[in-house]
């Protein structure tokens, strides 16, 4: 195990850690403050990937057709709660749950008449595929770099918007409680439309980057939306700050796992034996991250309320 | 025979710089009903919950029949003795009201962790039940869904799951409370009926059931007790009527 | 007259279950009159399927808990199978039983930890739990990993299993036995304190009862039930996968539940013949209109679901006891 190959871990674990953030953010302010289970939020981090590859191919410009894609999830996210979401607000959790499952049967199944069944794999250009030297005899990818950067700035403009913005005022106020909102005169309608279409599109820009990083197939975004379930159980529901901590330590804690716990085990136990755990107790790692918060803190690190 | 039932022993409770309960030393004995009034956020519900064990005082105790009860949760004070009625009605909408009954009769006898002996089909527990009903005056709408209940028999229904428990004290938080003049009436007598084991913590703002039932009435205003006496005694004290008529206005 | 027409409308619902089994039980005969022991398989499938929705039901319906991985347990159960015969253990009984212990104590240690919490928690955590099993076994490579493993039929004994008839009336009997524990378990004192909790915890805490234990239980004894299904699951299939245990099948317990009618006990069983239906009917119709798309029939699948969550609260049984209470004011009964 060299510092080199951890150092490179690291990185990695943070790239995945801030594409995480940018999914959990708007899903921790949706269950938290609107008090909505949404669990089709993967889907938009599908429909943010399909939209940049075809777009790219469309357009043959892979910068053109990531920002055009922007737009598009967030429009996506205003239409879907325009006709469908709205009516669900007053529901019950079991309602919500059921609901938003069928949506996410009907967008994976829609992406694969449209696009068909197989994977999509766009490639980068060639200022994007190339690698910058972070430590004299390490080698990291830009694009990887341009995400982390990416990842960041919209990090610090989400912590904006929710801290220092009469929005993220009205936010943390009463999105859940509808007659304080309207005392405040929030328009509340407007501004679960706003939390919802925002969240839908910082999901579309995760889901636009990672385009180029992992397969873009149907049913890609439900693995990502329940890691950032855990980000969001861990970080505690409806904070913004805890999401991206939780989701840069799940980020570092799942990349790290994977390379450094086999190799752990291989030096305390036999080779065999070492082989066969080391797979299985890495997938479980950020679980077991989530167990021990639990454990310790049953409402998160950072609960919102209370 | 300890004839004080509960003893509170200073008891704090602050919510970031508002002291909702200050310093309170308070105690009722069996067979007696202390009224507590005072302006609206005087700290009447806060005490209650502290009582109830919903919430913890910051400092201070809370004796029951001369245990110390502070550190136990809220089903473990019910086991305890301690009954309570809810500012805003709190039964089991979706069931029938002798149905509520049987589940409070059967919590009252330790019986409900069973997985095959029935519930609401046991003659046993029916007959319980409806001994509690009666108590309150709701046997003949044992039958009907709680939902079909008006205003104020949900509070009697209340009232009933409360004194299930054969609770040795009993935390009354406005039980007349958006009740019209007879359902105010027949519930005055209800309580008036109860008194005799029990002693009773009563939080009214409908004054003429206050005079009425009280043996003793605390008046508590930004969670300090300033009076506390005989009916006669509150009534005669002017500046106790001017503080809290003064703020209620 | 109210309290009448509860216990009517309960009388009902339980015709109905009896009446489903009976179906069930008398099924074989059909199928063998007409030929089609294909059939036989089917209805297997629906019964675990129904067996598995109904453990969940007694949470989700009564107890109005929202697990979104009881999955996890019908794949545990289905694990506990395979890898006890991997290990050279084929008698069923000891599966049955090692899977009731395994899912027991797992639910236990699950409900615990979500359980002290609740609402968006409790649904999160739950998912959560159940995907952190998947992936356990995913990478398990010794049991197969992502392609997983075929077994043999379990050793019951009593019955042998390939004689086909013989594993389906086991199913049955397995299917049967629940039901009945059900019953009594929804009308016993700790099923109404269960449902209790469901309407109004606070009430039940000024009762004198801790929700936490009941739940806890609760919890325990639907991931209990649901690791039967598994374990008889994996001797119908000969086969298993992590994909039992993917986070979509805790999703399909669920839609069962609810076609059928949450907090009924005929109700998990009639959702999964539905179920079934509709996942054979939709490919049929949409090869009819557009051929080439009949594989994709979730696309019909997914806005039937919400369809039936924004139009058809109570599902199935809700259905059949509205037309029951509009037959009994006609006969001038509910007045």
């Amino acid at each position: 195990m060299t510092f080199t190959l951890l150092l490179e871990q690291i990185f990695n674990g943070l790239q995945s850690g801030v594409t995480l953030f940018l999914i959990a953010a708007g899903l921790t302010l949706i269950l938290g403050v609107m008090n909505f289970v949404f669990l089709a939020h993967g889907a938009q981090v599908m429909i943010g990937a399909y939209a940049a590859a075809s777009l790219i191919s469309i357009t043959g410009n892979f910068y053109v057709a990531a920002l055009a894609a922007i737009p598009i999830t967030f429009l996506c996210g205003y239409v879907l709660e325009y006709l469908l979401i709205r009516h669900l607000y007053q529901r019950d959790h079991m309602d919500q749950v059921l609901a938003t499952f069928g949506l996410i049967l009907f967008f994976n199944e829609l992406i694969r008449i449209g696009f068909g069944p197989a994977a999509l794999f766009s490639n980068l250009p060639p200022s994007l595929s190339g690698f910058v030297y972070i430590l004299p005899d390490s080698p990291y990818p830009v694009y990887r770099l341009l995400v982390i950067g990416v990842g960041l700035v919209c990090a610090a403009g989400i912590y904006y918007l929710v801290t220092r913005t009469k929005i993220g005022a009205m936010v943390r106020a009463g999105a859940s409680n509808e007659s304080m909102a309207a005392a405040l005169g929030v328009n509340i309608r407007l501004l679960r439309r706003f939390i919802f279409s925002a969240g839908a599109c910082f999901a579309g820009i995760a889901g636009i980057m990672l385009g180029p990083l992992t397969a873009v197939e149907p049913g890609m975004g439900e693995p990502l939306l329940i890691l950032s379930l855990v980000v969001i159980i861990i970080g505690g529901l409806g904070s913004v700050h805890g999401a991206f901590i939780a989701a840069v330590v799940v980020g570092i804690v799942d990349t790290l796992g994977r390379v450094v716990l086999p190799l752990l085990l291989r030096s305390v136990m036999e080779q065999s034996a070492a082989d066969g755990a080391g797979p299985a107790l890495a997938s479980m790692m950020v679980y077991l991250l989530m167990t021990v918060v639990l454990v310790f803190k049953p409402t998160g690190l950072f609960p919102a309320k209370g | 025979m300890i004839a004080t039932v509960l003893d509170l022993v200073n008891l704090n409770k602050s919510y970031g710089v508002l002291q909702a309960t200050a310093d309170l030393s308070l105690s009722v004995e069996r067979g007696q009903i202390h009224a507590l009034i005072g302006p609206n956020g005087a700290g009447k519900t806060t005490l209650i919950n502290q009582i109830y064990g919903s919430e913890i005082p910051d400092s201070g105790c809370v004796f029951l029949n001369g245990e110390n009860i502070t550190g136990l949760s809220v089903p473990k004070r019910v086991r305890k003795g301690i009954g309570r009625s809810f500012q805003i009605s709190n039964v089991l909408t979706e069931f029938a009201v002798i149905e509520n009954a049987i589940i409070a009769e059967q919590a009252r006898r330790d019986e409900s962790f069973h997985f095959f002996r029935p519930a609401f089909s046991d003659q046993d527990l029916i007959a319980g039940a409806m001994i509690v009903l009666e108590r309150v005056g709701l046997q003949k709408r044992s039958g009907d869904l709680v939902a079909d209940l008006a205003h104020g028999e949900r509070r009697l229904l209340e009232l009933a799951l409360a004194l299930s428990g054969t609770p040795s004290m009993l935390l009354l938080d406005e039980p007349m409370a958006g009740a019209g003049f007879e359902e105010t009436l027949h519930m005055t007598r209800v309580i008036d009926g109860m008194r005799d084991n029990v002693g009773i913590l009563l939080v009214e703002h409908d004054m003429d059931a206050v005079f009425r039932l009280a043996d003793v009435i605390t008046v508590l205003v930004e969670g300090q007790i300033i009076a506390s006496g005989k009916p006669d005694e509150i009534r005669a004290n002017c500046e106790v009527l001017a503080a809290y008529l003064g703020d209620e206005e | 007259m109210d309290l009448f027409k509860f216990l009517w409308t309960g009388v009902k619902e339980q015709q109905m279950l009896f009446g489903l089994l009976t179906g069930f039980a008398l099924f074989p005969i059909y199928t063998a009159y007409a030929d089609l022991p294909f059939w036989n398989d089917v209805a297997m499938r629906i019964m675990l399927l129904g067996m598995a929705a109904m453990g969940l039901n007694l949470i989700l319906g009564y107890g109005g808990m929202v697990s979104f991985g009881h999955a996890a347990f019908v794949g545990i159960g289905a694990y506990c199978a395979g890898i006890s015969q991997f290990y050279g253990l084929n008698n069923g009984w000891a599966h049955l039983g090692l899977s009731l212990g395994v899912c027991g104590i797992l639910g236990l240690v699950i409900s615990f930890l979500a359980l002290r919490t609740s609402g968006i928690y409790f649904i999160m955590i739950t998912l959560a739990f159940a995907q952190m099993l998947f992936f356990l076994f995913v990478s398990l490579e010794q049991y197969g990993g992502d392609d997983g493993m075929s077994i043999n039929r379990a050793d019951f004994m009593l019955f042998d299993l390939y004689n086909p008839l013989r594993l389906y009336y086991l199913i049955w009997s397995a299917l049967l036995i629940i039901s009945v524990i059900l019953l009594f378990i929804v009308h016993s004192r700790f099923g109404v304190v269960l449902r209790a909790i469901n309407n109004n915890e606070s009430r039940v805490e000024a009762l004198g009862l801790s929700p936490l234990r009941y739940k806890v239980t609760g919890y325990i004894i639907s991931a209990m039930i649901c690791g039967v299904a598994g374990t008889l699951f994996a001797s119908w299939q000969e086969y298993v996968s992590p994909d039992i245990m993917h986070w979509s099948r805790s999703g399909e317990l669920m839609i069962i539940i609810i076609l059928g009618g949450l907090a009924t006990l005929a109700g998990p069983l009639l959702g999964a013949v539905v179920f079934f239906i509709l996942e054979e009917l939709l490919p049929e119709l949409l090869n009819l209109v557009a051929p080439s798309y009949a594989e994709n029939w979730m696309i019909i699948f997914g806005p039937i679901m919400i369809f039936v969550v924004l139009f058809a609260r109570g599902g199935l049984m809700g259905w059949v006891s509205r037309l029951a209470a509009r037959r009994m004011s006609d006969h001038g009964v509910g007045q």
